[in-house]
C-alpha cells in the first residue's frame, strides 16, 4: 500500500465512519431511552435514500431531499411509536419483534414502489468535483460527509448537555419511570425520542445516497453495521456511537483493501473481541454480555 | 379411569401414525389432482422450514433465547452436505447429513460461546450480527461456496442403494426426516433436559442456585438447535441440488423466527403450523397479490401485538375453555 492510497483509504474510512455515526446515533438514542433496539432502523435508512432518489429525479435538488426526508421519516416514527410500540411498553423483546415486522413491511413497500434494482444519485451541485490530494483526485462529497458527521456530533452533544430536551433525554435514559413520576409526559418523550432516532436514520440515508449506494438489501446491511457500531462503542451513549463508528468505519474500509478475502467478516471479529474484553462495549454503561 | 386414559392415548397414537403415513405418501395419493406436483414441492419446502423452526423453538420457546440468526446453521448444513459430497465424490446421504451436523454444530459452538454470554435483546442482536458474518464468509469464499453464483451440482442423495433424487422419493426422504425431528424435539421437550431449558427461560438465577451450569446448558441447547437446523439445510441442498447465499441470509432467519411466533412458541406443533402459514404467504400468495411480504410483516405485527401465544397457543386456550 503506497502512502497515497493509505491516505485515500483513511479518508474513505473516516467518511464511512461519519456516515455510520449518523446512523448509529439514532439507534443508540432510542435504545438509551426506551430499551428497544429498533430493527427497523435499516429500513428507515433505506427509505431516506429512496426518498432522496425521487426528490433528485423530480427536482434535481439534493438539498431539498436533505430538508424533506428526515422530517418525513421522523413523522413515521412519531406515528409508529404510539400506534405499535406503546401498546407493548415494558415488554422490550416484543417491542423489538414489532420492529422486525415493520422493517419487513417497509422493505417490501420500497421494493414495490421503487423497483428492485440498484439505483444511484449524482453528487449534489457544488460538491460534484474532486480535489487533488497527494496527486490523486478525491471526491469532495466524501469530505462533506466527514464534515457533516463531525458537525452533527457536536450539535447532538450540545443539545444533549445544554438544552432542556437534552436534560429530559439524559434523565429518561437514567430512569424513565422516575421521570414520569416527576410529572414529565413520558408518552410524549418516548414518541419524540423515537421520531428523532428515525429521522437520524433517514438523514443517514440521504447523506449516503450519492456515495454508498441505493439497493434492495441495503436496509439489512446497514442495520447490521449500526448494530456492530453500537455494540463495539457501547449502547445508549453518544460517545459510544462516536467511538464505535470511528473504529468500525476505518477497520471495514481498510479490511476491504488489505484482506479482500475475509473483509466482510472482519468487523464481526472485532465485535466479538470487544465483547470478550469489555462486555459493555468501549464506552457504554450497559452490560451487553456477561 | 386408567383404561379410559390409555384408550385416549391409543387413539392419539393411532391418529398420529395415520397422519404420519398420509404425510409421507402425499405425492402418491395426491397424484389424481392436477396440482399435485406443485403442492408436493411447496409442502416439501414447508417441512424443511418446519425443521428449521422446530430447532429454533428449542431456543426461542423452551429456553427463552431469541436467536435471530438461525439460518447460519441451516446454511452451514446446506453447504457442508453439498461440499462434502463434491470433495469425497460420494452420493452417500449419511456422509452429507453427517457433514451437515458436524459443521453446523461446530459453528454453533463457536458463535454460541460468545452469544450465550448475552441475554434477551442483546442475544438477539449478537446472533443476528454473527449470522451476517457467516453470510459474508459464504459470499466471499467463492472458490469453496460458489459465492454469489451459488453452489450448483449438489450430488444426489443415496442411502443403501436407494436413490432419493426424484421429486417423489425426495419428498418421502424429507417427510421421514421431518417426522424424526418432530419425534426428537418432542422427546427433548418432555425430558429433564428440556425442562431444565424451560427453567432457564422462567428463572435463570434460580437454575443457577439449583446448581445448574446455566451457561453450559444454554450453549448445549444452542449447539443442539444448530445441529438440527443443519439437517434441515442439508435437505434443502438435496431438494433443489443447489445452495445459495440466501440459505444463510437474514431473510431465512426471519422466516424461521416468524414461523415460531405465528405458530406458537413453546408448543410442539406451533413451529410446524407457522412454517406452513409463512410459506403459504410467501410462495402461494404472490400468484395473486404483489405485496405478499408486506402481508407477512403485517400478520407478524398483529400476532406480536394481539396473539403472542400464536395459533397453536390460541387453539389450546380455546380448547381448554370449551372443556371447562
Amino acid at each position: 500500500m503506497t502512502p497515497e492510497t493509505a491516505v485515500v483509504q483513511a479518508l474513505n474510512g473516516i467518511s464511512f465512519g461519519a456516515l455510520l455515526f449518523i446512523l448509529a446515533a439514532g439507534l443508540s438514542l432510542i435504545f438509551g431511552m426506551m430499551d428497544v433496539v429498533n430493527l427497523a432502523h435499516g429500513a428507515f435508512y433505506m427509505l431516506g435514500a429512496y426518498i432522496t432518489l425521487t426528490v433528485v429525479q423530480r427536482t434535481g435538488q439534493f438539498w431539498l431531499a436533505l430538508l424533506l426526508a428526515p422530517p418525513l421519516i421522523g413523522a413515521l416514527g412519531l406515528v409508529m411509536e404510539p400506534l405499535l410500540l406503546r401498546r407493548l411498553r415494558g415488554r422490550h423483546l416484543d417491542q423489538v419483534l414489532l420492529t422486525i415486522g415493520v422493517s419487513l413491511v417497509i422493505a417490501d413497500l420500497v421494493g414495490l414502489t421503487w423497483g428492485r434494482e440498484i439505483r444511484s444519485v449524482p453528487f449534489p451541485a457544488g460538491l460534484d468535483h474532486a480535489i487533488s490530494i497527494l496527486g490523486g483526485d478525491y471526491p469532495v462529497y466524501r469530505l462533506f460527509v466527514i464534515a457533516f458527521g463531525v458537525v452533527l456530533a457536536v450539535i447532538l452533544a450540545i443539545v444533549h448537555r445544554r438544552t432542556r430536551v437534552g436534560a429530559l433525554i439524559r434523565a429518561g435514559v437514567q430512569d424513565a419511570p422516575m421521570l414520569a413520576a416527576l410529572g414529565v409526559d413520558i408518552d410524549r418523550l418516548f414518541a419524540v425520542t423515537f421520531a428523532i432516532g428515525a429521522a437520524l436514520a433517514g438523514l443517514a440515508g440521504v447523506i449516503a445516497a450519492p456515495v454508498f449506494g441505493i439497493y434492495p438489501g441495503m436496509d439489512v446491511d446497514y442495520l447490521i453495521y449500526s448494530l456492530v457500531v453500537v455494540v463495539v462503542g457501547g449502547l445508549g451513549t453518544l460517545s459510544g456511537a462516536v467511538a464505535g463508528s470511528a473504529l468500525i468505519g476505518p477497520i471495514d474500509t481498510f479490511g476491504k483493501v488489505l484482506f479482500p478475502q475475509f473483509a466482510l467478516a472482519l468487523i464481526f471479529a472485532v465485535m466479538a473481541l470487544v465483547l470478550l474484553l469489555r462486555p459493555t462495549g468501549l464506552l457504554g454503561r450497559i452490560r451487553i454480555a456477561r | 379411569m386408567t383404561s379410559v386414559l390409555s384408550r385416549a392415548r391409543t387413539l392419539q397414537l393411532v391418529g398420529a401414525l395415520i397422519a404420519a403415513a398420509l404425510l409421507v405418501t402425499f405425492p402418491i395419493w395426491s397424484t389424481p389432482w392436477e396440482g399435485s406436483r406443485y403442492a408436493t414441492s411447496i409442502l416439501r419446502d414447508m417441512l424443511i422450514l418446519a425443521i428449521l423452526a422446530l430447532s429454533l423453538d428449542l431456543l426461542v420457546g423452551s429456553a427463552g433465547m431469541p436467536s435471530l440468526g438461525h439460518a447460519a446453521y441451516f446454511g452451514a448444513g446446506a453447504y457442508a452436505a453439498a461440499i462434502a459430497g463434491q470433495r469425497f465424490g460420494s452420493d452417500d446421504l449419511l456422509l452429507g447429513l453427517g457433514a451437515a451436523i458436524l459443521v453446523s454444530s461446530l459453528l454453533a459452538l463457536a458463535i454460541g460461546a460468545v452469544a450465550v454470554r448475552a441475554a434477551g435483546i442483546f442475544f438477539l442482536m449478537l446472533t443476528l450480527a454473527f449470522a451476517q458474518m457467516v453470510f459474508a464468509v459464504a459470499f466471499q469464499a467463492a472458490d469453496i461456496t460458489g459465492g454469489s453464483n451459488g453452489f450448483s451440482g449438489v450430488r444426489r442423495p443415496m442411502l443403501f442403494g436407494l436413490d432419493f433424487n426424484g421429486p417423489d422419493a425426495l419428498f418421502h426422504l424429507v417427510a421421514v426426516v421431518f417426522l424424526l425431528v418432530l419425534l426428537l424435539v418432542w422427546r427433548i421437550r418432555s425430558s429433564t433436559y428440556g425442562r431444565a431449558l424451560v427453567g432457564l427461560r422462567e428463572n435463570e438465577r434460580r437454575m443457577r442456585a439449583l446448581g445448574y451450569d446455566t451457561t453450559r446448558l444454554k450453549l448445549s441447547a444452542f449447539v443442539l438447535a444448530g445441529a438440527i437446523a443443519g439437517v434441515g439445510g442439508a435437505l434443502q441442498a438435496y431438494s433443489i441440488r443447489f445452495v445459495s447465499t440466501n440459505d444463510v441470509g437474514v431473510a431465512r432467519s426471519v422466516e424461521a423466527f416468524v414461523s415460531v411466533l405465528i405458530g406458537g412458541a413453546s408448543t410442539l406443533l406451533g413451529p410446524v403450523v407457522g412454517a406452513i402459514v409463512v410459506l403459504f404467504i410467501e410462495r402461494v400468495m404472490p400468484s395473486y397479490i404483489a405485496f405478499a411480504e408486506t402481508v407477512l410483516g403485517l400478520v407478524f405485527i398483529i400476532f406480536v401485538l394481539a396473539a403472542r401465544q400464536g395459533i397453536v397457543g390460541m387453539v389450546r386456550v380455546a380448547y381448554a375453555r370449551a372443556r371447562a
